[in-house]
Order: C-alpha cells, then structure tokens, then sequence
C-alpha cells in the first residue's frame, strides 16, 4: 500500500519536473529569439557609430573593424565643418519652433471644436479630415508650388512654416479628439458654474486633462519638421537657407563622387541624437500615440 | 549672422497667425447673424483653422493638380490645354513610367506583408510574460525612431558592394552555396529585396508594439474557455487572439500600404542603380522639378493617387471576409 503510494508520488513528480521542464525550455526558446532579434535590430545602429569613429583606412578594411580603437572623434568636428551645418542646424531649428507651435495650437482647438460643439455638418467634415490621411502628399505638391510662387515666397521658411496655423496633421487632430471626448463634461459644467468664461475652461480645466496627448503630438511634430526634406527640397534654394536633411543631401555628393562613409555615418548619428533623446524623454507618450493611431513618426 | 532670413517669416507667421484669429471671429460673428445657434457658431469658428486649410492647400490643389494633369505646363508659359495627351503619352511609356509602377507597387505588395507578419509573430512572443521585456520593447522600438535620413544613409552604407558589413557577414554562407556577393542597390535585380529588408527593419517596432498592445487588450475569459474546449496554442490564435485583433491587423496593413506607395525620402538618398528604375513619387519630382514638366508630373501623382484609393478600397472590401468586429456581432 505504501509502495503503492510512493510510486504514485514519485510519477507525479516526476510530470510535475517535466512540465516545469517544458515550461524552461519553451521561456529559453523565447528568450533567444527576442534576444536574436534586438541583435539583428542593434548592430546596425552599432554599425553607424563605429563606422563614424575610423579612420579612413579602417572603413574599407576586410574583415570588418568593429571597435575603432582609438575613437576618431575628430570626424564629427570634420564632417560639420565640411558643409556649413550650424547654419543648417540653426534654420532646421527655426523651421522646427515655428512649424510646432503652430501646429499644436490649430490642432487642439479644431480637435476641441469637433470633440465638444456639435454642429450641422460636423460628421461629414470629421470624416473629410480623417480621409485626407490617405491623400498623398504629392499630388497636391504642384498647385501648393505655384500657390507660393504667386505669392513670391519661394526660397524662404513661409512654405515650411506658415500652413501649420491650419492644423494640417489630421492624425494629431484625430489623436486630440480622442483625449478630449474621454473628459467628463462634469469637470466643465463645474468650471462654468465657477464662473470661468470659455478660454479660462479651456485653458485651465480642458488642457491639463489631454496632456499626455498634447506631449505625444509635439513629439511627433518636432519629428515631421525636424526631418522634413520634400518641402526643404523644392522651396529651398539658397544654400544658407539649407535645413540639416537637405544640408545631407548635399553633403552626400554628386552621383559620381565616392561618398566618405565615416563622415556620413557620423552626421547620420548627429541628424538621430534629438530624435533619440525624445524617444527616451518621452517613450510613454510616444507609444501612447502610435497604439492609440497606429501612426509612424 | 544674416538674422535677416528669419525676420520677414516670423513677421509673416505672426500675421497669419492674427489673420487666423480674425478669420475665427469672423466666422462666428457671420452664422450669429445669419441666426445659428450658439454653439453651431462656435463649433464652425473653432473648425476654421482646419477648414481654411482644407480649401486652400488639399481640395483646392487636388482639383488644380486634376486640371493640369491635361495641360501642358513649363512654369514659365501658360499651361496649355493638351487633353489626354500626357496619360497617353505615360502609358505607353515604358522606359520609366511602367518600370516605377512595377516597382512602386511589389515594394508595397511585398513590404508590407512581410513587416506585419513578422512583426505580429515577433508580438505573440513578447506578449509572454518574460522578465525584462520592457528593455527589450525599447529595443525593438529604436530603428523607428531613426530619422529616414538617417536610415536610409545607413543601410546604403550595411548593404555597400565592397565594404558593406551585410556581404562582409553572409559573404562566406553566399560563397557556400556557391554564390557571388549580391551588389545589393547597385543591382537592379536587388534593388527591391534591399528597400524590403530596409524597410521591414524600420517598421517592424512600431508595428510590434501595435500589435502588442491589441494582444494584451484581449480579454483572459476567451482564452480560459478556449483551454477548457482543449485547445492548442494555434487553435488559441486562430480562433481567438487573431480574430479579436484584427481591426488592427487591418489598420496596419491600410496604413503600410499607403505609406509604401509614397515612398519618396528613403529613396532619394538610399540612390539605387537608375537600372532599377524609380519610385512613382521620386518620377513626380524629376518631371516636375527638374523637367518643369509640371502636366506629366501632376498626371503621374494622380495616377498614384488613384491607385492608393482602389488598393485602399479592396482592402476594406475583402475585411468583411476576415475582420471581426464584435459590436457587429453585439448588435
């Protein structure tokens, strides 16, 4: 009866040691395919910093060089110098403030007209707005040219900067709207009855509710202008004017001309750096965005 | 310093931002006249922005971009009324108009597949509940936040004939199997695998965490009754997680879609063999700004706008057939 018993127990141990086996062996074998897989997607960025930091030499080098020793941090100083990219940095950041506070401004009172105030129309013209996201930008390129060009305003900021006033992000408008209908009208009517007129409700009681959302949009208007290059591209002519994506492009020659991979790799981390610096300042907000829109910066 | 550069746009931005202002007023005074109610006045005034906008710089320029598609345009000289001349003139175009079609549309047909399969299976296993998974979702998150800029640089530099660390690490598996080192953008026959692989790289995060996010949305009780009906892993998936996410799943795809066909940025500094023909939006700009072609360029950014909405629509056409939407089924 014992014996029995403590075969039993040993059979039931020894399934309980293989399931939790299974349990070991199918968490390693996830484990070494996230771990894979953050490899296959980190070398390239390692690629890109140390390519930046060879000499000349040890860029074409077979087998690969993977740790520059020492570091040629010079590269970066030389690279910068070779196009003139603090005037380039200094109008990419112009463009930037600008284009953003305009932008964040228009969208949150369109997004708080079709989130709170319902008007004839409303439906049909919130759904216009959402189907401009499928619109491509070039179509409409050539008449926005030639609007700016009548106005003799090529070759300055004003094609770059100026339309953001008209909230012209429909995923930021979308973004806010969402934030705005999950505030409860409580907290307005409760205002009202404090006696704060519209703006006041507005500015003290609406914004700091959809602050997460306001955070998300700036991130990723700072990214729009920040990497514009279709607009620098055809409005920008003057070289001073230059922002840093177009300043690239020049940099990265004529078709011809052999490209020098190490200063290219180092001003593709130096164009990175704000991006990444927001991305970890501002992770939440950002994943917060693309899950609630599915939008790509 | 020449500050002058900056002075007259903040002059100008400063005074568009007024006029906005008035133009709002203005449209709330006009319905309060006209009797709207009150907050019909102030839904439109606060919509103003937006609407000036739409007119002006979307509907306005889409009819015109429509208008000048049959004419033709040098910037200089009027445009000049020509018919169906330039549509008939690209589709029998065969050097580089149904070239950048052909590839315009398998890199869409294949990026896209590609990123959201890889990056939904890549999500089913994160979505285990493995220590440390917070580092690695920032991981997988980075390549997205490079600039195209800067993506596009690099992998021009990874996938380098000579010098690339992608030939320098499969070199020896190619020589193998008894294969030369592709050439990568320098060959017309690699072209697309490189923008693929470039591309399924940069988006592969932000899809991940798309999917994530909808796989932890799906409620435990399904899964629950699942295991007791004795199923596996797959049935679990098939049956539940992927129905329960697939208005995701199609939000991605849609989005994907319509982002592949403009690729225009990744493209102009990734420079691949001409051999290997041109992106429609890179044929856009050549016409247009370098030809001032501007009838032809309008023509082909039409065309390209019109197959966005047709691939648009059949994709929400056959979602019937495999998107589940549980209100539907609710009502």
């Amino acid at each position: 009866m014992t014996a029995r018993l403590e075969t039993t127990l040993v059979v039931a141990q020894r399934a309980r040691r293989v399931r939790r086996a299974k349990a070991v062996a199918s968490r390693t074998a996830a484990y070494v395919v996230v771990i894979a897989g953050a490899v296959v997607l980190l070398v390239p960025f390692f690629w890109m910093v140390s390519s930046s930091l060879k000499e000349l030499q040890d860029v074409f080098a077979y087998p690969p060089v993977w740790l520059p020793i020492p570091p040629q941090w010079h590269n970066y100083l030389d690279a910068w110098r070779a196009v003139p990219f603090g005037r380039y940095l200094a109008n990419t950041v112009f463009v930037t403030v600008l284009g953003m506070f305009a932008e964040i401004t228009s969208c949150t009172l369109v997004a708080y007209g079709f989130a709170r105030y319902s008007f004839p129309g409303r439906n049909a013209l919130f759904f216009i707005l959402l189907s401009t996201m499928m619109l491509p930008y070039h179509v409409t390129l050539i008449p926005t040219y030639m609007i700016w060009r009548n106005l003799k305003l090529l070759d300055t900021f004003d094609p770059l900067v100026l339309p953001a006033w008209t909230a012209w992000g429909p995923f930021y408008v979308f973004l806010l709207r969402q934030f705005f209908m999950g505030v409860p009208r409580d907290l307005e009517e409760a205002a009202k009855i404090d006696g704060a007129n519209v703006l006041q409700t507005f500015a003290h009681v609406m914004l700091p509710q959809i602050k997460p959302a306001l955070l998300a949009v700036a991130v990723f208007a700072f990214r729009g202008y920040w990497n514009n290059f279709l607009g620098p591209l055809i409005y920008l002519n003057s070289m001073s004017k230059y922002t840093l994506t177009l300043g690239m492009y020049l940099f990265m020659g004529g078709v011809n001309e052999a490209p020098q991979w190490h200063w290219l790799m180092a001003m593709s981390t130096v164009l990175a750096v704000p991006m990444l610096v927001t991305f970890f300042l501002a992770q939440r907000y950002f994943i917060e965005g693309i899950s609630l829109t599915g939008l790509k910066g | 310093m020449e500050s002058g550069i900056y002075l007259g746009t903040l002059a100008r931005y400063l005074l568009t931002f007024v006029a906005m202002c008035l133009l709002c007023l203005g449209v709330y005074g006009a319905l309060r006249l006209a009797r709207a109610r009150e907050e019909t006045a102030a839904g439109y005034a606060l919509i103003t922005p937006w609407l000036a906008g739409f007119l002006v710089f979307t509907a306005g320029p889409i009819l015109a971009s429509l208008g000048l598609s049959f004419t033709s345009y040098d910037l200089f000289n009027p445009p000049k009324w020509v018919g169906l001349e330039n549509y008939r003139w690209l589709f029998s175009d065969i050097l580089d108009f149904w070239p950048s079609v052909k590839l315009t549309l398998a890199y869409a047909f294949l990026s896209v597949p590609v990123g959201v399969a890889g990056s939904l299976l890549v999500a089913l296993l994160l979505s285990a509940d493995i220590r440390g998974i917070g580092i690695f979702r920032t991981i997988y998150y980075l390549p997205a936040v490079l600039p195209e800029v800067s993506v596009a640089l690099l992998w021009r530099w990874i996938f380098n004939s000579e010098a690339g660390l992608l030939n320098a690490v499969l070199g020896p598996i190619f020589r193998l199997i008894g294969l030369q080192n592709p050439d990568w953008f320098g060959d017309p026959r690699f072209v697309l695998p490189a923008f693929v692989i470039m591309s399924v790289w940069g988006v592969f995060g932000i899809n991940m965490v798309v999917f994530l996010a909808a796989i932890k949305n799906v409620p435990r009780v399904f899964y629950e009754a699942a295991e007791i009906d004795g199923a596996g892993s797959f049935a679990k998936f098939w049956n539940v997680t992927f129905p329960q996410i697939s208005p995701v799943v199609l939000l991605q795809i849609i989005m994907g879609i319509i982002g592949a066909l403009q690729i225009f940025t990744v493209a102009m500094f990734a420079r691949p063999t001409s051999a290997a023909g041109r992106f429609m939006n890179q044929l856009v700009y050549e016409r247009g700004f370098l030809q001032l072609r501007m009838g032809e360029a309008s023509a082909i950014a039409w065309v390209l706008f019109v197959i966005i909405l047709a691939l648009t629509l059949l994709v929400f056409r056959s979602s019937t057939a495999w998107v589940y939407y549980e209100a539907e089924v609710r009502k």
